[in-house]
């Protein structure tokens, strides 16, 4: 499919712009200095997370997109959004579904950093083939030149979206409870936005959502399920514990959608801008959907190890440091009985005794 | 995962636990905010048999009654475990118990061995040693505490008993052995303006089948933090179940409650209705002093809940039902509700996550569900709580029993009841007057459900009866059915609901038992008051309306006033104020939680068959109804919005 008409109107790229400031903002809002520090004491969660996150996730957006046989222009979305670092939405997500935080926290930052190295790399690595396509149309079309990925434009974006999360970051410091305020606003911006922008895309382009070709909507919901899936599996392959495993697995399905639409609105431009920030649009309202039941799903499932989890940290907090608490044999399932990580602290050590 | 276990006898449970649970903590006392004490079940259930033997050691027989005076702290529990162990029972009591009780209490319990909380009560017991011709032993329980002459510590004890068991003593075990069902555990003293306190029997068998019959869903792994007055029987059923599941209990008090409660991050947790006012108050002042934004945030999310959470209730078939709800019409309502959940439930996720979640960490934001108990919950901070997400469980029961009669499950939760009677446990609904059964009765229509009347309870949690009083027994136990004296019904969803007291007593918010007849007799002594009624069911004090004696006041210059202008009148009110003030003092032998704190002047006196019986007693209910106003208004009560 084509796209005739422009999907944004200048008010809607301005709205779209102001989100995404107000959101990058919450996002620094919701960061410390601590939290980048933070990364470097655990290294092995954080590495885990970014082999699954740029390592993963964009060999699935880009074996979707063949599968799906998709049009080069929302082949490139696609992959975009597959290499995005993640967003703080996943830092919500990981809390409720029981899974760590700090973790989510650390790989958020670090993703947001490293992406800045990785996103052009894994780029030109997946996406060139689709663009060689849309330059073989575009001179069956008659138009000179070659589409090229804008590599540089996509890092001064990057760079220029990272100013309102040092703003955030700055405000935190300063006023940590206008902070608060500014993260649950953002939040609560984010989901208006996306509802305005399928509203009137709905309104003024009635006709999209059945133009849209099926195919394009399981690739943009099954990016993030699949991304979910893997991470998962992946870090679980790994032996990392459980709320852990959580963690990796929401922060790579969910992507900074944000980011996204910064990075297409600066560094591409029609004809295949419009279909780009369609795929993100349908991507950003899905994996909220999808993501609120993976993290049900995860709640529920993970209630018993995050308990226990819980118990220790608290004994841990309270009792000191080397309080090794030691649960009746049988209590623990094998799973967590084996995972010397739950505590945390090192002498947190638990094996399966006979009472 | 529910993983617990069950015994025989208390004694039995304990020995369970350690066997069970080990190295687990059971208790932890608080020494500051981040650092805390834990005792093992082992170590327990250890130091417990050694002070069992030196309890056996200086003279404690099975069966014997041990006193046991203080409030919460580490050594209290583990003097509970001695008197177990060796087969005798406590006799609890607080720190705020009188010198007239003290003497009562262990003369009447036949008391030889008591435990002393503090040195200050170590003091008071001396003093009192010519009143107490029985009381052979005394044991300080704090450990810093010095024992007067003739007063031993509890490490004496535990030694002695360490010792003898180090030799082969195995004394404490057989008395273990011997403990029947039916042997007491405790004997309680309910403190009472009129007559003595009673002392209620509770037995092993009555407070296992409370251990057994709480609904659960807890497991080693859980939270208990305590604040209620250990020696009350809600707050010992609560320790006794959280042995059972083998969790910890930590010992927090009001001052750091808030604190405790972050750090400690209780997954459960008992408490009376006062408890959940006050975070109810904080959590509104907190919102109402917070940033536009927030507010507003805080507003939408409140809204939100409340729209999606009435439809879940409704949805779920957990709405309160007082009278029959036909079935076509919850058909017909069912989509609409359905519609409105679909509605708000994507709004409801995120609120509930950015903003609920936040009121929820209040709490420390880990409780799977919380018990109050004690009090009537008032509806609407019942509603705040259950609509944040906060599960606030409401039970219903008393000393006599237990003390749980009836307690709202997790997943069976009509706000507006006590839930449905525990397992095992009947209820009928009985008319105060005429003694005619009201529910369950084949009779009425809906088997009488819907009906009010006096409650009665039949089951394995009634008491064995009041110590040495079977006459008062007799009274209030008949063919196995306890009398409550409370007025309630069964609803459509068969859950017990209070609707108040049949007798006049009055209970506090904080737990106090008022008989407001000698309060009200010695008002009505003043000149200048012709009758008064006495009020506070629920409530933080205690409030009077009171009907001004028309003659008198004119004598002293009020000539031409009529009762209605009276009532209004700052001087007048002045007058009463100080008849009160002198007439309702601690030096006239009333405590302080009976003092009267407020009360309004009446522009009506009471008229026989109206709001006096024949005999010129108060129709309570009557008046209650007649001047709810005026009671709203001492006790400051507003609706509860959110605003």
């Amino acid at each position: 499919m084509e796209f005739d008409t422009q999907l944004l109107y200048p008010s809607d790229q301005a709205l779209l712009a102001l989100m995404i400031f107000i959101i990058m903002l919450g996002m620094g809002a919701s960061l410390t200095v601590g939290d980048f520090r933070a990364v470097g004491r655990r290294p092995r969660g954080v590495l885990i997370g970014f082999m699954s996150q740029f390592g993963l996730m964009p060999l699935v957006a880009f074996t979707l997109a063949i599968v799906l046989n998709f049009h080069p222009a929302f082949a490139i979305a696609l992959i975009l959004i597959g290499c995005l670092p993640g967003g703080t939405t996943s830092n919500m997500f990981a809390y409720f579904a029981r899974g760590s935080v700090a973790l989510s926290i650390s790989m958020t930052t670090a993703s947001t950093i490293m992406a800045l190295l990785m996103m052009p790399i894994l780029l030109e690595l997946y996406a060139s083939g689709f663009t060689q396509q849309i330059s073989e149309a575009m001179r069956a079309e008659g138009v000179e030149g070659e589409f090229v990925i804008p590599t540089i434009n996509i890092i001064s974006s990057l760079l220029l979206v990272l100013i309102p999360v040092a703003i955030g970051m700055f405000i935190r410091r300063n006023w940590p409870d206008w902070a608060k305020t500014a993260e649950d606003t953002a939040g609560f911006m984010a989901i208006i936005v996306i509802l305005y922008l399928i509203g009137t895309a709905f309104v003024r382009h009635g006709g999209l959502f059945l133009q849209t070709p099926i195919t394009v909507y399981i690739g943009a919901i099954c990016v993030g399920l699949i991304g979910f899936l893997f991470g998962y599996w992946f870090s679980r392959l790994w032996g990392v514990p459980p709320i852990f495993q959580r963690a990796i697995s929401l922060e790579t399905g969910i992507q900074n959608g944000p980011l996204a639409f910064a990075v297409i609105l600066l560094s591409f431009t029609d004809p295949i801008q419009s279909q780009m920030i369609w795929l993100a649009i349908l991507y950003s309202t899905f994996i909220v959907i999808t993501s609120s039941f993976i993290t049900l799903y995860f709640r529920k499932k993970g209630r018993f190890d995050y308990e226990v989890h819980r118990n220790t940290v608290i004994h841990n907090r309270l009792f000191g440091d080397n309080y090794v608490t030691h649960y009746p044999a049988g209590f623990l399932p094998k799973r967590i009985a084996h995972d010397p990580s739950q505590g945390s602290s090192p002498s947190q050590i638990r094996e399966v005794e006979k009472v | 995962m529910i993983y617990r276990i069950t015994a025989p006898n208390l004694a039995e449970l304990y020995r369970k636990a350690a066997e069970h649970y080990d190295s687990l903590p059971a208790f932890a006392t608080r020494i500051n905010a981040l650092k805390w004490h834990p005792v093992s079940f082992r170590e327990l259930y250890e130091q417990g048999l050694n002070l069992a033997t030196g309890l056996i050691e200086i003279g404690v027989g099975a069966r014997d009654h041990v006193g046991h005076f203080g409030d919460n702290r580490f050594e209290w529990i583990l003097a509970d475990y001695g008197v177990q162990l060796c087969g005798a029972a406590d006799v609890p009591r607080g720190r705020d118990v009188t010198d007239d009780e003290l003497v009562y209490i262990i003369n009447h319990a036949h008391i030889e061995v008591t435990f002393v909380e503090t040195e200050l009560l170590q003091e008071r017991i001396l003093y009192l040693r010519d009143e107490l011709p029985n009381l052979r032993e005394i044991i300080l329980l704090d450990p810093e505490g010095t024992p007067e002459p003739g007063v031993r510590s509890l490490n004496e004890v535990i030694e002695i008993g360490a010792r003898l068991r180090a030799e082969g003593d195995r004394r404490a075990k057989e008395r273990i052995k011997d403990i029947q069902p039916d042997d007491l555990f405790t004997l309680i003293y309910t403190s009472g303006t009129t007559g003595q306190p009673k002392g209620v029997m509770l037995t092993h068998a009555n407070m296992i089948s409370q251990v057994e019959s709480i609904p659960s869903r807890h497991n080693c792994a859980d939270r208990v933090v305590s604040i209620l007055p250990i020696w009350h029987i809600f707050e010992r059923v609560f320790e006794m179940y959280t042995i059972s599941f083998g969790a910890c209990t930590y010992y927090s008090s009001i001052r750091t409650l808030s604190e405790d409660l972050k750090n400690v991050e209780p997954t459960f947790m008992g408490s009376a209705p006062r408890l959940w006012e006050k975070l109810h108050e904080r959590i509104l002042k907190n919102v109402r002093e917070s940033h536009p934004v927030r507010r507003a945030l805080f507003r939408i999310a409140y809204f939100l809940a409340r729209n999606y959470k009435d439809s879940l209730y409704f949805l779920n078939d957990k709405k309160l039902k007082l009278r029959p709800y036909p079935e076509w019409r919850r058909l017909f309502l069912a989509p609409l509700h359905a519609l409105r959940w679909l509605l708000v439930v994507p709004w409801y996720g995120f609120f509930n996550a950015a903003v609920l979640e936040r009121i929820r960490l209040g709490a420390g934001g880990s409780l799977k569900a919380t018990v109050s108990g004690g009090g009537a919950l008032p509806i609407e901070i019942d509603k705040f709580f259950n609509y944040v997400g906060i599960p606030v469980l409401e039970g219903y029961g008393m000393t006599e029993t237990s003390p749980v009669i009836a307690v709202r499950k997790s997943d069976d939760l009509v706000i507006g009841t006590v839930g449905p009677p525990i397992p095992g446990t009947e209820i009928r609904i009985v008319d105060y007057e005429t003694g005619e059964v009201q529910y369950p009765n084949d009779n009425y229509p809906y088997e009488g459900r819907g009906r009010k009347g006096e409650i009665w309870a039949r089951g394995p949690q009634v008491m064995k009866g009041y110590y040495r009083q079977p006459e008062l027994t007799e009274q209030i136990i008949q063919d196995g059915w306890m009398r409550t004296g409370d007025l309630g019904m069964i609803t459509h969803n068969d859950c017990l609901k209070i609707l108040g007291r049949c007798k006049s007593t009055i209970v506090l918010s904080s737990g106090e038992n008022v008989e407001p007849e000698p309060i009200e007799m010695r008002l009505q002594q003043s000149p200048y008051i012709d009758y008064c009624m006495v009020v506070g069911q629920d409530q933080r004090f205690l409030g009077a309306l009171i009907v001004p004696v028309l003659d008198e006041l004119r004598k002293i210059g009020y000539h031409d006033y009529s009762l209605d202008e009276l009532a209004s009148d700052t001087t007048v009110q002045n007058i009463i104020r100080n008849e009160i003030k002198g007439a309702i003092s601690t030096t006239n032998g009333f405590r302080r939680y009976e003092q009267i704190r407020d009360f309004r002047l009446l522009p009506q006196s009471f008229q026989v068959g109206d709001e006096l019986t024949n005999l010129y007693k108060l129709k309570r209910h009557v008046i209650e109804n007649k001047y709810a106003g005026m009671i709203r208004e001492i006790y400051n009560i507003e609706p509860v919005t959110v605003e």
